[in-house]
C-alpha cells in the first residue's frame, strides 16, 4: 500500500491576467512533496506563467494581476504577511537558458548564501562542494572553481545554475524548460539529475517524452486552463480528456 | 538557362563586385589617409619642439620659449574633474533609465533630452558654464567651473554609453539574481553593474578624451593664458593645452615665433587623447576576459 503523498504546493482558483489577457483560468492543483511534477501543453497555454507564480517571479511583470490563492507548506505566498524575497529563497528556479553570472563558478554558487549573510570562507567552501555534488557537477569542476562559469559548456552551465539554486537548500525547485537550449547529451545528464534528486521539483517542458521519462505526475494545460492532472503513466496511457489525448498523440501542439 | 546567358551574367556580376569593392576600399583608404596625414603633419612639425624641458617647464619670454608643463597639468586636472562630475550623474541616470524607469512619456522625454544634449555645440556649453558656474554660483573662472562645464558636455555621451552597456547585459542575469532572493538593487549592484562595467567605463574614458581636447567650454570658464604657479585650489584658473594652442596661434605677441610650441602642444594633446583611448580599449579587454555572454 502506497501512502498518499503530502501536498506541498496548493493552488486554489488561481486566475492570472497580463493586462487584458486572461493567462490562467481558475486553476486549482495540489502538488506533492518529494515528487517530480511536469507541466506540459502547447506554447502560450499558461504553464510557464503558472510556474513563475510559485516563486513570485511575475511580480516584476508590469500589468500583471492575480486572483485566487497559492499555499506553500500551508502558508499563503500572496498573503499580506508573505515576503517575496523569502519565498524565492525557499523556492529555487532554473531557467530556460543557462544563465550563470559573469563570475567564477565558486562565486556563482555562493551568490545565494552570501545574500543571506553567510560570509565565512570555510562555511562557503562546504556549501559550494555540497551544492556542486548535489548537481552532479563536482567531479568535473572541482579543480577549476575560480574559472568563469561562462567558459563551461552549456550543460555544465545549466548544472551550475542548478547548484546555485540548491546552495540555498530550497524546499522546491522550479525548472522552466531547463533543457530546451541543451544538446541531447547535456539534456540526458540534467534529466538523470532530476530523476535522482531528493527534492520537490516542478518542471515545465514542451517535450512530452521528457515529461514521460522523468516525472511522477503530469499536468496538462491548454488555453490557460488546467485540463488534466494525474500520475504520469496514467495521463499518457489513459488520458481522461479528449484535449489531452489529442495533444499527447500529436494531433495538435 | 540560355547557353549565352551563363558567361554574360557571371561576368557582369563579377564586374559589379569589383567596382563595389573598389569604392569601399577607396572610402576606407581615404578616411584612413586623412587621419594619417593629420597625425604625420603634427608629429613632423611637433617633434622638433619636444624636449624634457618642454614637458616640465613653465613658458618663458612671451610663450616663445620654455615649456607647457602647467597646461599639461591643467588639462589632466580638468579632464579628471569632468569625469568626477559626469560619472556619478551619468551612471546614475543610465541605471535609472535602463533598470528602473517604466516606459512612458517622461522616460521618452529624458532620453530625447540626453540625445539632443549630445548635439549641442560645445561653445553653448561654454556660455552656459560662464553664466551658471562662473557668475551665478560665483565659482569664478576656475578649475571647478571648467570641470563642471566639461562634465556637463560629456554627460550625454557617458549616459548613453552606460545605458547601452546596461541594456546589453542579458535580462537573464537579473532574473537569476532575483530568483535567488536578491532585491532589485542587489541584483543591479552585484550582478548587472559588474557585467556592464567594462562597456560603461569605455564610454566614459572615450568621453574623457573628448573633454581633454575641448577648447570652447573652458575658454570662458577655466583657462588662463598664463599662470605663474600650478593651481593650489579648485578655485584657481588653470592653463590647458587646447586653449594654450589657441592663444599661441591667435593672440600671442609672436605668432610665427611660437609655431614650434604650437605644434609641440598639439602633439602632446594628441598623444594624451590617443593614450586615453588606448587605455580605454585595454581596460575593456581586461575586464571582459572570461565574461562574454
Amino acid at each position: 500500500m502506497v501512502a498518499e503523498p503530502q501536498t506541498i504546493i496548493e493552488a486554489r482558483n488561481v486566475d492570472f491576467y497580463y493586462g487584458d489577457f486572461h493567462a490562467l483560468k481558475n486553476v486549482s492543483i495540489n502538488i506533492a512533496a518529494q515528487e517530480v511534477t511536469a507541466m506540459i501543453g502547447p506554447s502560450g497555454c499558461g504553464k510557464s506563467t503558472f510556474l513563475k507564480l510559485l516563486n513570485r517571479m511575475n511580480d516584476f511583470t508590469p500589468g500583471a494581476r492575480l486572483a485566487g490563492e497559492i499555499f506553500i507548506s500551508g502558508a499563503s505566498i500572496y498573503g499580506p504577511d508573505a515576503d517575496p524575497v523569502d519565498i524565492r529563497r525557499r523556492v529555487g528556479m532554473v531557467f530556460q537558458r543557462p544563465n550563470p553570472f559573469a563570475k567564477s563558478i565558486y562565486d556563482n554558487i555562493c551568490y545565494g548564501p552570501r545574500l543571506v549573510g553567510i560570509r565565512k570562507p570555510q562555511d562557503l567552501d562546504v556549501l559550494v562542494e555540497k551544492a556542486l555534488r548535489a548537481a552532479a557537477l563536482w567531479d568535473e569542476v572541482k579543480d577549476i572553481l575560480s574559472k568563469s562559469a561562462m567558459e563551461l559548456s552549456g550543460g555544465q552551465q545549466q548544472r551550475v545554475c542548478v547548484a546555485r539554486a540548491l546552495a540555498l537548500e530550497p524546499e522546491i525547485l522550479l525548472m522552466d524548460e531547463p533543457t530546451s537550449a541543451l544538446d541531447p547529451i547535456a539534456t540526458a545528464k540534467v534529466e538523470e539529475w532530476i530523476k535522482n534528486a531528493n527534492l520537490t521539483i516542478v518542471i515545465v517542458t514542451h517535450n512530452m517524452q521528457q515529461a514521460a521519462r522523468i516525472s511522477d505526475r503530469t499536468a496538462f494545460f491548454f488555453m490557460g486552463e488546467l485540463v488534466e492532472f494525474g500520475p504520469t503513466m496514467e495521463l499518457f496511457t489513459r488520458p481522461q480528456e479528449t484535449q489531452t489525448e489529442n495533444y499527447i498523440t500529436g494531433r495538435f501542439g | 538557362m540560355l547557353e549565352a546567358q551563363k558567361g554574360f551574367g557571371r561576368q557582369r556580376r563579377y564586374r559589379e563586385q569589383k567596382l563595389a569593392f573598389l569604392a569601399i576600399r577607396l572610402a576606407a583608404g581615404l578616411s584612413l589617409g586623412v587621419m594619417a596625414a593629420i597625425i604625420i603633419y603634427i608629429v613632423v612639425n611637433g617633434v622638433p619642439a619636444l624636449s624634457w624641458a618642454f614637458l616640465t617647464e613653465f613658458p618663458r619670454d612671451n610663450m616663445s620659449a620654455g615649456g607647457i608643463f602647467p597646461a599639461i597639468v591643467g588639462t589632466v586636472l580638468l579632464a579628471v574633474g569632468a569625469l568626477l562630475t559626469a560619472l556619478p550623474l551619468g551612471f546614475g541616470a543610465a541605471i535609472y533609465l535602463a533598470e528602473y524607469a517604466r516606459p512612458g512619456p517622461l522616460v521618452t522625454a529624458i532620453r530625447l533630452g540626453v540625445a539632443n544634449l549630445a548635439g549641442v555645440p560645445s561653445v553653448v556649453f561654454g556660455l552656459f558654464g560662464l553664466s551658471l558656474f562662473v557668475t551665478t554660483l560665483g565659482f569664478g573662472r576656475s578649475l571647478l567651473s571648467g570641470s563642471l562645464t566639461l562634465g556637463l558636455l560629456i554627460l550625454p555621451t557617458v549616459t548613453a554609453a552606460a545605458e547601452e552597456a546596461l541594456r546589453q547585459t542579458p535580462a537573464s542575469f537579473r532574473e537569476a539574481a532575483l530568483a535567488l532572493g536578491a532585491n532589485r538593487w542587489q541584483a543591479i549592484r552585484q550582478v548587472v553593474l559588474p557585467a556592464a562595467l567594462p562597456g560603461m567605463l569605455t564610454g566614459a574614458i572615450l568621453a574623457l578624451g573628448r573633454a581633454a581636447g575641448e577648447t570652447a567650454p573652458i575658454v570662458f570658464t577655466a583657462s588662463a593664458a598664463y599662470t605663474l604657479l600650478l593651481p593650489d585650489s579648485i578655485y584657481r584658473e588653470v592653463m590647458a593645452l587646447p586653449t594654450h594652442i589657441l592663444n599661441l596661434a591667435t593672440n600671442s605677441v609672436h605668432i610665427e615665433a611660437t609655431r614650434p610650441q604650437q605644434f609641440g602642444s598639439a602633439l602632446v594633446l594628441l598623444v594624451l587623447v590617443l593614450g586615453l583611448s588606448t587605455f580605454a580599449i585595454v581596460v575593456r579587454a581586461k575586464l571582459r576576459r572570461g565574461r562574454q555572454w
